[in-house]
Order: C-alpha cells, then structure tokens, then sequence
C-alpha cells in the first residue's frame, strides 16, 4: 500500500488535533494558580479543554474527576485515529492502549490487594477493557488477585497471568511483573503485516523505549528491591535498541551502584545519570520521558510520512495529561512553581 | 356478536383454602381477576347479610393486601437441576394438577430426592476430576519416558529436589544464556507450541534461590503422580488402567442414578407441574386481599362460563366458600369490565387488527364485523386476481390449520378469498386478462369509472362509520359527541350537503345556492359551539371544561381541519381505483419484460418472478394501505378502542396426545 494513502488523511487529522494542545505558556501560567479549581477554570477558559470541562462544577472538581475526564478525551481520541487505518495498522495503533490497560489493572489489583472497595480507588481506570475488551465490570468485581486473573479470561493477558494461581505467586509484585513482561512479550510476538519502513521505525523506537526501561528496572532493583542478579535479568525486556543481552546482563551483575553508573555513563543513555545524586531517584522517570519526547519530535520531524506521527501523538497526549495531573498535584500539596516545574515533561 | 356479556365473581373463603382455589382457578381458566381491595370499596358492593356471611362481613373493614412474596429459588434449583439431570421436558401436566395436594410436603419429598441424587453427581465430579488429574499426569510423565528409571525416585531424593516446569520460549532463552549463573541442573526435555518444558534438579538448599529464579520466568509446574513406582512408561500404562477403573465406576454411578430417574419420574413430572402452578397462584395472590381468617378474591367471568366455574368451585369446596355472581351495573360502578371480543369464524382473525388500534370498550360496539367486511372489499378491490388470490387463500389455511397461526393465516385465508372474487369480477388470472372474461369490468379499459367508483365506496364506507359514531354515542349518552361534533349529527349533515353541492357544480354545472352555504355555515358554528350548547341542553352547571378561549381557539382550527379533512378523506379512497390499476399496471410490466427473452423457459421464469413480486411486495402494499384506510379514514371517526382486554387467570398444560 502507498504510504501516501495509507497517511496523509490521518496525518491532517493528527495536525488538526495537535493544534489542541496546551501551549508552553499554558503551564507555565498553571503552575501558577493557587488552587485545583483555579487551575482547572484556567483550562476551562483559556484551553481548548472549554469542551470538555463545560458540564463540571469548577469548585468541587476533584482531581480524580479531571485525571478521568482528560483520560476519557485521550481514548476519544485514539478511537478517532484507529477510525483512520485498516487491516493489521488498525491492530498496530490499537496495541497503543496495552500499555495504559495494564498501567490501569495494576492499580486496580493494588487496591484488591489493598481490600479497598474499586468504587473508591483514586485514580480513574478509564483503559479497562480498551484492549484486552473484557467487561470492565467484571473486573471490579474481583474481591482477590485470582478473581482478577479469571475476570481476564480470553485475553491475552490471561496467558501471563495464569502461571500465577498457584496459591504461592498471587502476590501484587508478580502480578505487575507478569503483565509489564507481557506487555513487551504481547508487542514483540504480534506478527503485523506493515511496511518494511514502519517495522524498523517501530523496532526502533521499541527498543529504545525497552532499553531506557530495562536501565531503569536494573538501577531500581538493585537500590531498592535488593534482587539477586538471575531475578533482574529474567525481568528485563527481552530486546532493544542499543543493549545486547550481554550489556544488561553485565548491567545485572555488576557489584555495586557506582560500577552500574560507570558503565552506562558513557553510553548514549549516560544522562539518566548525570548530575547529583539525590536527584536520581526522583527525577530518573522525568528524564527518561523527556528524552522520549525529543526523540518523538525529532523522529516525527524526519520521517512525516509513517506510523511514528500516530505514536508520537498518542505519546504526546499521553506526556501533556501527565503534565497537567503534576501540576494539579503540585497545587494540592503547595509546591513552589519553580520545583513542580521539575516534574512536567513537555514544559520545563 | 360483538361483546360478550360478563359478570363479576367474588370468591371468599378460608385462607387455608386460598392455594386450591386459585389452582382451580387458574385450571377452569375464564376469570379475569381485578384488585380485590379495589371491588370492596367500590360504591356497588354489596355482601348480603346472611348468616353464612356474617364472618366475612365482620372482615370486610379489617382487608389487608397480601403482602409476603416467597421465593421460589431453591425450589427452582432442585426441580431445575433434577429436570436436566434425567433429561425430562419440562410440561405443564393437568392430571398432576388436578389432583388435590399439599404443595410443602411434596417439594420436601422431591428435596429429599434430590440431595440423594445429588451426592451421586457429586461422586461422579469426583472421579471425573480425579480421571483429569491423572491425565495430567501421564501429560507430564511423556516428558520423563527418556529416563528408564523408577521416576518415585526423582521424588523422594533426600538432598535434591526434582522439578519439572513450563516456561515461555523466550524466557528459555535468557535461562539458557545465563546457564551459568543458575543454581541446578536444568534439561530441556520438550516443546509445546510457544512453550518449553525443562526439568530441573537443585540441591534441597538452593531449592528457595530456585524458585525465586523460576518466579521471574514466570513458570507453571507440571504435576508428577508421587504414589507410584516404577518407569515412566510403566506409570503411565498404570495411569491408564486406574483411568479405565475410574471410567466403570461413574458408568456404575450414572446407572444408579438413572435408576433414580426410573423410580422417581412422576415425582420428578410432578415437581415441575406443580412448582410453575404455584409460581402462577402467587403471581395472582397481588390481586386478592386478605382478612384474619378469610380470603377475598373477585373477578370478571364471561356468562357463558359462570355456571362451570361456580360448580366446579362447588362441587370441591362445597360450602367452605361463599360465591357471589353479580350483574355488571352499567354505570355505577369505577371498574372496567374487560371486553372479551366474539364474532363469527368468517370475522374473529381481524380482531387482532382492531386491537392492534385498540381494544373496544365494554359498552362501545365492536368494530370488527365491519372492519373485516370492509377490509376484506378493500383489499380485493384493490388486489383482484383469482390466482394469485388463491395462492393467498392456501397459503392462509396452511398457516391457520397447519402451523396453529389462527390470527395470521386467517387473515391471509380470508382476504385471498375477497382477491379470488374480484379476480372473477376483474377477469385477471395471475395477472393475465386473457383466460377469463370479465364479469363485471376490466379496470385497466375503464379508468375513470374505476376511480369514481371507488370514490363512491369510500363515500359509502365514511357515511356508515357516521352511524356507527351517532350509535356508539347515543349509547353513552354523549351528546356533544353524537349530536353536534363533527362526527356526529351536524357533521353528517354538513358531509351531505357539501357532497350534494359538489354533485350540483360538477354534475349539473348550476351555481351554488345560497341557502346551501347559508345552511353549511350555520351548521359549521354549531360544530363550534358544540361543548357550550351540549352543556345547556343537558343542564350542566359549567359551559366549558377548560378556559373558553382556548376552547374557541381550538375549535376555530377545527372548522378549518373539518373542511379538509372531509375531503381529503374521500378522496383517499381513489386509492382503491388507483391500486387496481395499479396491480394491472405492474403485471403489464412484466408481461413485457417476459415478451423480450428469448426462449420460453425465459419467458416462463420471468412471468413466475413477476407474479411472486406481485404477490409479495403489492400484496404488502395493499395490505398496509388497506389498513391505513381503515384506520385513518374511519376509525378516527367513529372507534375510541380505550377498552381493557379479557386476559383470563390461565395456566398453560400440556394435553396427553394418544400413546401417552
């Protein structure tokens, strides 16, 4: 299929789209507001979001409430954009809700795990069922991890959950480790009919996101879970840009922090550890989505006429809500403009 | 004809009798319940005081609704259970119903045949699990068939543990590279699909070290039967015996069970009949009302059935309960008979139609002789084909006689028969006019005869269902209805003369007279002023029921939607003539289509295509437009439906066919 027609209709849809983002200033003028119902009259009347916020009662929105609204908008909109293609890229840009799904069962199995009731969990799960087109409902009526896995029955996260019920591994970090491999495992064996050109984009640029990760689950588990090297290395990815399986596996073994930093440091993603070290911890998650989003931006840039342009919006949607929670969280615990700035991807 | 005649019953008695009676009841099948609570405190209800009253008088200000709703979910369950478990169809028996019983003590008998039965099933689960487990087992020992060794071994070392484990081939693959690193002796012994069995041996100390690392690679355990001895092979060729053991076992089990089934049919026939009876007895128990000792039920019972439900009734509960049998008082009474619709064979299928508009009141006369008289000239007239009116005739029968679809097929039979005769009258057999020479016109040769003359039918039809309004009127005694509006008497008069005027312009070319208009005018304020003048004529203290400018506003644009409607109802019925033509017009159509193939098979198939089109989708279309006509042309004039349908207590049984 000539990429021409395969592109241009959803590439002038995705430019009208983007014209909806928030701009610099937005957040900027954001982090300056005092309050969540100050900064959510903010985007009410000065953004685009106007539509979208138009039926809400600014001075008791929660943040809850506007995390779900803004999320529901982001499906909205990649429902638009799978409108655009056919044949195995509808399947392709569909996977794109895998990861949110799953990042949304974590949290639903967290509080299962936690005995807290699913109406009352504090962050909306909007993605259930987006990919996985299980019943939402069933999910919520699982009172243990076990009814969970069962509820997912016939999708593809059953396959890697199911190990699981054994009555010795239906804790919550098995869980979350299962499904994150699964992730990766589920985009990694899909066999797609796409161009030659959109499979090495998206070899690419999933391995680059599969490195950036893996470097993040070995420095985590090594400072905080205190993991023996086997464990580390059977949970990273499986594949990926730079890193062979002979650089993470001499990344699992490797003594102590400082020998870890010493061998990425030199490397293309030596900057997740530059500067102080305090810093590390907190800012590692930021930095890494920075770099993403520059990659994206440049690679939308170069390659106009291919899948990244739809990854790079969904992405780029994805950054700009996680912005704006941060900055809503920032208001609610009174954090100076000038440190909540820190934590925001898109604006610095 | 028409509505039949009811009368209301009242039924008291003790409440312990309460269940028979509504079994009976419900069984005798003609009694139209209505709210107890609400006959007793109707105006017209009298109990007449006589010493076998005198209890149930003493109640009648103490009635309460009945109120405790049971449940039927377990009972549900067993009888459900045991119905599938034995493979019955679950029928609605008479004979199970009509005998007299207690319905706890049975269903505590089926119970208790049921929790036998069910430690049966529960026996047979078992070893059908166990049967599954063991083919897990031999699943797993195909792996180990390499090794002829004495696999209890692999169990029961004392300072290694021996596992064997399902892993994802891309989980194999880091295990593998990172061999050197993992604390045992792992083997690949097999593939499955994307998945890769290995076995593993680990001294008992690293076992902890071992599972964690088997953890992150997300593994399944395969099972390994720990009570036997002997090779891999050998276990297997053990497991497939035991499984064959097994096997007879539930053969021995489901027998005996099955016997249960034989013993216990009846009982099980029974459960069923009598479980769906007293569902239905405690759905009708919301209508009846309740004393201390005594229940209250009452209803409507169409006269032809009074006498044998009274001596059924009777003739079972003798005295224990009081019958009363009343007269239906005309006006006094706030409850509504239900109309229980009767009319000849040749009519009863178009009841369906009417009440597809509505059910006739009570006291309103029934439209449906007419309605299927007309329809049924209606439909001919415009549908007038003696062989495509016959396939409609049997097509009708089969359905009405062969497949039980009375209201259907007889409307098919019946309206085939009407296309049949003017088929005659016509001259057209399957569209062509050339076998049968007509008896009275051919529509197509003689158009403008056709339309008036459909016109003239439609005058007629619209001048009856006048009488029919003026009738139905007087019978309610509604004057303003009957007399001055303008479906009424000053409607039909000003109908008549504005056709006789029409007539006069047409016809004869003379002016208009002026005492006409005069006259038309006249008649036309008296439809405006119907509410006011129909108030002082009868006496009624106030003119107008809403305020009377809206009232003269709304009338004003009755006058208006008067004028048209007169005549856009009359001449709705060129529809008649023009479907007629029509219907020709079409088989001309394909008549010409099948004149252009070349052979006659062609020509043949294309005539047969032409005439199941005919049939089909002209046969839809003057079936809808016929009932449109109906409908809107003259029920609107004359036909209110706002009636309640006669929906007896009934409860459906399976008959005994022969054999049985």
């Amino acid at each position: 299929m000539d990429k021409l027609t395969r592109y241009s209709a959803v590439n002038t849809k995705i430019r009208v789209m983007e014209k909806e983002f928030l701009r610099r200033e937005d957040y900027l003028n954001m982090l300056q507001k005092k309050s969540v119902a100050d900064a959510a009259r903010y985007l009410k009347e000065k953004t685009s979001y106007d539509k979208l916020l138009g039926g809400i009662s600014l001075d008791t929105v929660s943040r809850r409430d506007l995390e779900d609204i803004l999320k529901r908008n982001m499906i909205k909109n990649m429902d638009k954009l799978i409108h655009y293609f056919w044949d195995d890229y509808k399947d392709l840009v569909r996977s794109l809700y895998i990861k949110y799904e799953i990042e949304d069962l974590k949290v639903l199995a967290r509080s299962i795990f936690n005995g807290k009731e699913p109406e009352t969990i504090e962050k909306p799960l909007s993605f259930l069922g987006k990919y996985s087109r299980v019943n939402p409902k069933r999910l919520f009526q699982s009172r243990t991890i076990r009814d969970l896995i069962y509820s997912l029955e016939g999708s593809e996260f059953f396959e890697v959950l199911n190990p699981l019920v054994d009555g010795k591994r239906e804790n919550l970090f098995r869980f979350e480790m299962a499904l994150d491999m699964g992730y990766f495992n589920i985009i990694q064996s899909r066999r797609l009919k796409i161009s030659r050109e959109d499979r090495k984009m998206l070899k690419k640029w999933e391995g680059m996101v599969a490195d950036l990760y893996n470097i993040q689950w070995i420095y985590r588990g090594k400072k905080f879970y205190n993991l023996s090297p086997e464990e580390l290395l059977n949970y990273t990815i499986n594949f990926g840009d730079r890193l062979t399986f002979a650089d993470r596996k001499g990344m699992c073994y490797t003594k102590n922090l400082e020998e870890l930093y010493s061998m990425t440091i030199n490397s293309v993603y030596g900057f997740l550890f530059k500067k102080e070290e305090i810093s590390r911890d907190i800012y590692m998650e930021r930095r890494i989505n920075r770099f993403m989003y520059y990659k994206l931006k440049a690679l939308t840039r170069k390659f106009t006429m291919s899948i990244i342009q739809t990854i790079g919006y969904v992405w780029s949607l994805e950054f700009e809500i996680r912005d704006i929670i941060s900055i809503i969280e920032s208001i609610r615990y009174d954090l100076p403009p000038e440190e909540a700035r820190k934590f925001l991807v898109k604006a610095a | 004809m028409s509505v039949e005649k009811m009368k209301s019953i009242g039924v008291i008695g003790k409440k312990t009798l309460l269940n028979r009676v509504l079994r009976l009841v419900a069984l005798n099948g003609s009694m139209h319940m209505i709210n107890a609570l609400v006959r007793v405190n109707s105006t017209d209800f009298l109990l007449p005081p006589s010493e076998k009253n005198i209890e149930a008088l003493e109640e009648l200000p103490f009635l309460k609704p009945y109120s405790s709703k049971r449940d039927f979910t377990k009972e549900e369950e067993v009888v459900k259970s045991l119905l599938s478990l034995f493979t019955i169809k679950p029928q609605l028996r008479i004979e199970y119903l009509g005998e007299d019983y207690d319905y706890d003590d049975f269903m505590k008998q089926l119970s208790d045949i049921y929790t036998k039965v069910c430690s049966t099933a529960n026996e047979i689960e078992e070893k059908v699990n166990s049967i599954d487990k063991k083919r897990e087992y031999i699943d797993s020992l195909k792996y180990l068939s390499r090794f002829s060794l004495d696999i209890s071994r692999f169990i029961y070392m004392k300072y290694l543990v021996f596992r064997l484990i399902r892993i994802s081939r891309e989980n194999y693959d880091k295990l593998k590279k990172n061999y050197e690193n993992i604390p045992a002796v792992v083997l690949k012994v097999g593939v499955e699909g994307k998945y890769v069995i290995v076995a593993s041996i680990t001294p008992v100390s690293l076992e902890e070290t071992l599972e964690k690392i088997f953890s992150s690679l997300n593994y399944t355990l395969l099972a390994i039967p720990t009570e036997f001895r002997g090779t891999a092979a050998k276990v297997t060729e053990e497991l497939i015996k035991s499984i064959g053991e097994d096997q007879k076992v539930i053969e021995y089990l489901k027998k005996s069970s099955e016997d249960y089934g034989v013993k216990y049919i009846t009982e099980l026939k029974k459960g069923y009949s009598r479980l769906e009876m007293e569902k239905k007895t405690e759905e009708l128990k919301s209508e009846i009302a309740m004393g201390n000792k005594l229940f209250f039920m009452f209803g409507f019972v169409p006269v032809s059935s009074v006498s044998r439900l009274k001596s059924e009734l009777e003739s079972q509960f003798g005295g224990e309960v009081i019958i009363l049998v009343e007269d239906i008082n005309k006006t006094v009474s706030g409850i509504t008979p239900p109309t229980k619709l009767s009319n000849i064979k040749l009519f009863s299928p178009f009841e369906i139609l009417v009440k597809m508009y509505g059910t006739p009141a009570y006291h309103e006369k029934d439209p449906t002789a007419f309605f299927g008289l007309t329809y049924m000239l209606l439909f001919g007239a415009m549908f007038g084909d003696v062989g495509q009116g016959l396939i409609l005739l049997f097509s009708g029968l089969i359905l009405e006689l062969g497949w039980k679809r009375t209201s259907l097929g007889g409307i098919l039979s019946r309206v085939g028969l009407s296309s049949t005769v003017f088929g005659f009258i016509y001259g057209s057999v399957f569209g062509s006019e050339e076998i049968l020479s007509p008896l009275i016109i051919r529509p197509m040769a003689n158009i403008n005869y056709m339309l008036v003359a459909a016109v003239v039918f439609g005058i007629v039809l619209i001048l009856s269902s006048y009488t029919y309004n003026i009738i139905n009127s007087s019978l309610e005694k509604n004057m303003e209805e009957g007399l001055f509006s303008r479906n009424g008497v000053v409607g039909l008069a000003f109908y008549l003369i504005l056709l006789y005027t029409i007539f006069r312009v047409v016809v004869t070319h003379s002016n208009i007279s002026p005492a006409l208009v005069y006259i038309m005018a006249a008649l036309l304020l008296l439809m405006v002023v119907k509410q006011p003048l129909s108030n002082k004529l009868t006496h009624t203290t106030k003119l107008y029921r809403g305020s009377p400018s809206n009232y003269y506003i709304e009338e004003g644009f009755g006058v208006i939607e008067t004028l048209l409607s007169m005549l856009s109802n009359t001449i709705s019925f060129l529809r008649v003539g023009a479907f007629a033509l029509t219907h020709v017009g079409l088989y001309i159509a394909f008549a010409t289509l099948a004149r252009m193939m070349s052979t006659s098979w062609g020509n043949l198939s294309v005539l047969v295509l032409g005439n199941i089109v005919i049939i089909v989708l002209e046969g839809l279309i003057v079936f809808i437009q016929a009932l449109r006509l109906e409908y809107y042309e003259l029920f609107s004039k004359y036909y209110r439906g706002d009636g309640i349908e006669y929906v007896p207590v009934k409860i459906k049984v399976y008959h005994l066919s022969v054999g049985e």
